[in-house]
């Protein structure tokens, strides 16, 4: 029985949302994060988070195999029964809601800090939802289709960071391993959140067609952000002085005021703008799981209600909270506590779960 | 800044008017602040005043001879509407003389300072910082600031280049054939590199410096290793050369043969020079070349206890300066 068969996306699409959801406006910032931490040792950090998060999107694929037509939701109820598998359910929606959320929320602080300050941030927020909505409401393939094109549209933007490198000082890198290995592995959970985006795999997984490339897309799209990271992280510290690199909230968007052509000023507006296409690419799917888990908690099959009320809540509540760039950080802190458990650990559990159950039904059949 | 110490900011606009005689204004106000200058600013001038187009930022000598000015600069990297690609430099005098200076032969001031600068800068004979890279020298512990430097006689005069220590206190001046130097002991070998120099023995005293001659450097390596012994930091700078040669007053020397004669000449007295002007910014106690880069990469541990008086530590280093010199052309003629 093939739930999802109309929704189908090719491997192609499959790997491009994966990468479209990892990367979003945490790469702005995460230059100071890990500097902050780790100082100019923080690449090193990059490729351990990366090969981390490898092993736990494998642990994710390799799980999702033994099911290869169900959802998180499906396989939940499937294991543990209606009740219990609604209830597990449950703190996944909230997950993948906050998410959606905080990241939302970021997008409006960003705008309104650099394109309409004086705009009230509840019309910010609209202005942004409605777009996003347009595409989540549809199915899957409508948004795998919008992350293609997005990729396809901005896949230029990290070449444009090379234009500082000429101007950079690569002495900045020296010495490796500064202060030992402890500031590198301190950096590891801040930089293992901007690698988070693999949990859409769990509701992604059962839509693609050729599920042989699962871990191929994956690895590819896991890849790719780690590249980009690493790329956006050594620029910064080649061109920033490490030791006042911390004084800048988004390094990137600081770096961007550089580039600067004969023809062109304030190149760095211009980028941010269409940089916002980035962003949103990276909501539609959070917000697609999000609206879908809660569908299937209750039962419907259509998603575009949940949809609905889920934007209206968003502006609603930016228009009751008005929410700050403190509390945005509390916000993300938050989410640092709770991915490891559902990121990294569900995975987990419901692996060993179902292997002992192999295993015990293995003893009882032969 | 005035007798009393008041901060005096003014600035100079363009007046995009038909109407207007002179297409340009200048005012001067006394605030506590930038920010504060443009309400201030705004009861005055015609239009807007928007830091985001503020082209060149110019600072009298009066505020640089007091540390922590720095500060005052932050509007232009807090609020991200402003531009940090401003240029800044020193004024040798009373920064409002420059800013309401309105020759009649030259362009409007942003532009006529922009290429004055911008001239001088591809010749290396001034620095080239901008209010971001300003930030990175302050804030860097490893080297010390060094900005532009203007003087206002009956014109706009370039003269070299200011350095300051790491409170942004002016310490030292240099000229335009220091700052020279300077780039090449930065590593900043972009642009063009030109030397005179005399060579010893020839007509020394006559009236046309007949023993002169002048190169320009088109293709400068330069290598630093820095390392930590006996309680002192130890750099070793290796400067290699291609030098074309531009032009010469004397004729005897056969450069196809004794073209190694010259170049002999030409790295002895340049490694007087470089050594000459490490001297001098050794005695000030700061270190506009970012040694300190250096001794953080290669020599980590001692750095550490020193980054925080990196200016006092540096004057105690030795610094080893080895030029080797090519000579790569001599021109159409003999």
């Amino acid at each position: 029985m093939k739930k999802y068969a109309f929704n189908e996306i090719t491997p192609m699409q499959y790997t491009l949302i994966l990468f479209g959801t990892q990367v979003g406006t945490g790469v702005l910032a995460l230059p100071r994060v890990l500097a902050e931490k780790s100082g100019t040792d923080g690449w090193i950090s990059i490729i351990l988070a990366w090969a981390l998060n490898s092993v736990a999107g494998l642990l994710i694929l390799s799980l999702f195999k033994r099911y290869p037509d169900d959802t998180m939701p499906d396989l939940l109820v499937r294991l543990f029964g209606k009740w219990l598998g609604k209830l597990i359910l449950l703190p996944l929606l909230a997950y993948f809601a906050f998410f959606s959320w905080t990241s939302l929320v970021r997008g409006l602080l960003y705008v309104k800090a650099w394109f309409l300050p004086k705009t009230p941030d509840y019309i910010v927020m609209l202005l942004l939802t409605v777009p996003v909505f347009m595409v989540v409401r549809n199915g899957l393939r409508v948004q795998a289709r919008y992350s293609e094109i997005v990729f396809y549209m901005t896949m230029w933007m990290p070449f444009f960071l090379l234009f500082l490198l000429s101007r950079g000082h690569w002495i900045h890198m020296l010495p490796l391993f500064k202060e030992g290995w402890w500031p590198i592995v301190k950096a590891l959970p801040t930089t293992l959140l901007s690698f988070l985006g693999i949990e859409v795999l769990y509701v992604l997984h059962p839509f693609l067609q050729k599920k042989q490339y699962a871990v191929h897309g994956f690895m590819i799209a896991n890849g790719m952000t780690g590249l980009l990271y690493l790329l956006v992280v050594i620029v910064c510290y080649v061109y920033f002085s490490p030791d006042a690199i911390t004084l800048y909230n988004q390094p990137v968007l600081s770096l961007l005021k550089e580039i600067e052509f004969r023809f062109l000023e304030r190149f760095d507006m211009v980028f941010l703008a269409l940089y916002l296409l980035v962003i949103s690419r990276s909501w539609v799917p959070y917000i697609f799981s999000t609206v879908f888990c809660a569908s299937q908690l209750l039962g419907k099959q259509d998603h575009a209600v949940p949809a609905v009320c889920y934007m209206i809540a968003t502006i609603v509540l930016v228009f009751l909270i008005h929410p700050t760039w403190n509390e945005s950080d509390m916000w993300v802190q938050y989410q640092l506590y709770a991915a490891p458990f559902l990121v990294y650990l569900l995975p987990l559990i419901l692996y060993l779960y179902v292997r002992g159950l192999e295993a015990f039904r293995g003893r009882q059949t032969p | 800044m005035d007798e009393d110490n008041n901060l005096l900011v003014s600035a100079s606009s363009p007046v995009f008017s038909r109407e207007a005689e002179i297409k340009e204004e200048s005012f001067q106000v006394q605030t506590l602040t930038l920010r504060q200058s443009r309400d201030e600013f705004d009861k005055l001038f015609t239009a807007f005043p928007s830091a985001g187009k503020v082209q060149f930022i110019l600072i009298g000598k009066r505020v640089l001879e007091h540390p922590d000015w720095f500060p005052l600069l932050d509007v232009f990297f807090r609020d991200p509407r402003n531009s940090v690609k401003a240029r800044v430099a020193m004024v040798d005098g009373s920064a409002y003389d420059v800013v309401r200076f309105l020759p009649s032969n030259k362009p409007r001031l942003p532009l006529y300072l922009t290429k004055l600068f911008d001239t001088a800068y591809r010749r290396n004979l001034t620095v080239k910082t901008s209010l971001r890279e300003l930030q990175r020298q302050i804030f860097e512990r490893g080297m010390t600031p060094s900005i532009s430097k203007l003087r206002k006689d009956d014109n706009l005069i370039v003269t070299g280049t200011a350095l300051l220590d790491k409170k942004g206190k002016y310490a030292l001046s240099i000229g335009s054939e220091e700052t020279k130097l300077l780039r090449v002991l930065q590593d900043e070998t972009q642009g063009e590199f030109s030397f005179t120099m005399t060579y010893p023995d020839k007509a020394q005293g006559g009236l046309f410096h007949l023993g002169s001659f002048s190169f320009s450097a088109p293709a400068i390596s330069v290598k630093t290793k820095a390392g930590y012994a006996d309680n002192k930091f130890k750099f070793d700078v290796k400067i290699h050369m291609r030098a074309v040669l531009t032009e010469r007053h004397f004729y005897d020397i056969d450069i196809r043969r004794e073209g190694a004669k010259l170049e002999r000449v030409i790295e002895q007295q340049m490694k007087a020079r470089f050594e000459k002007l490490i001297g001098k910014v050794q005695a000030a106690k700061i270190d506009p070349f970012g040694y300190g880069l250096y001794a953080r990469a290669y020599a980590y541990k001692p750095w550490k206890t020193v980054q925080d008086r990196w200016g006092e530590a540096f004057s105690e280093a030795s610094v080893n300066v080895n030029v080797k010199v090519t000579i790569g052309a001599m021109g159409a003629i003999q």
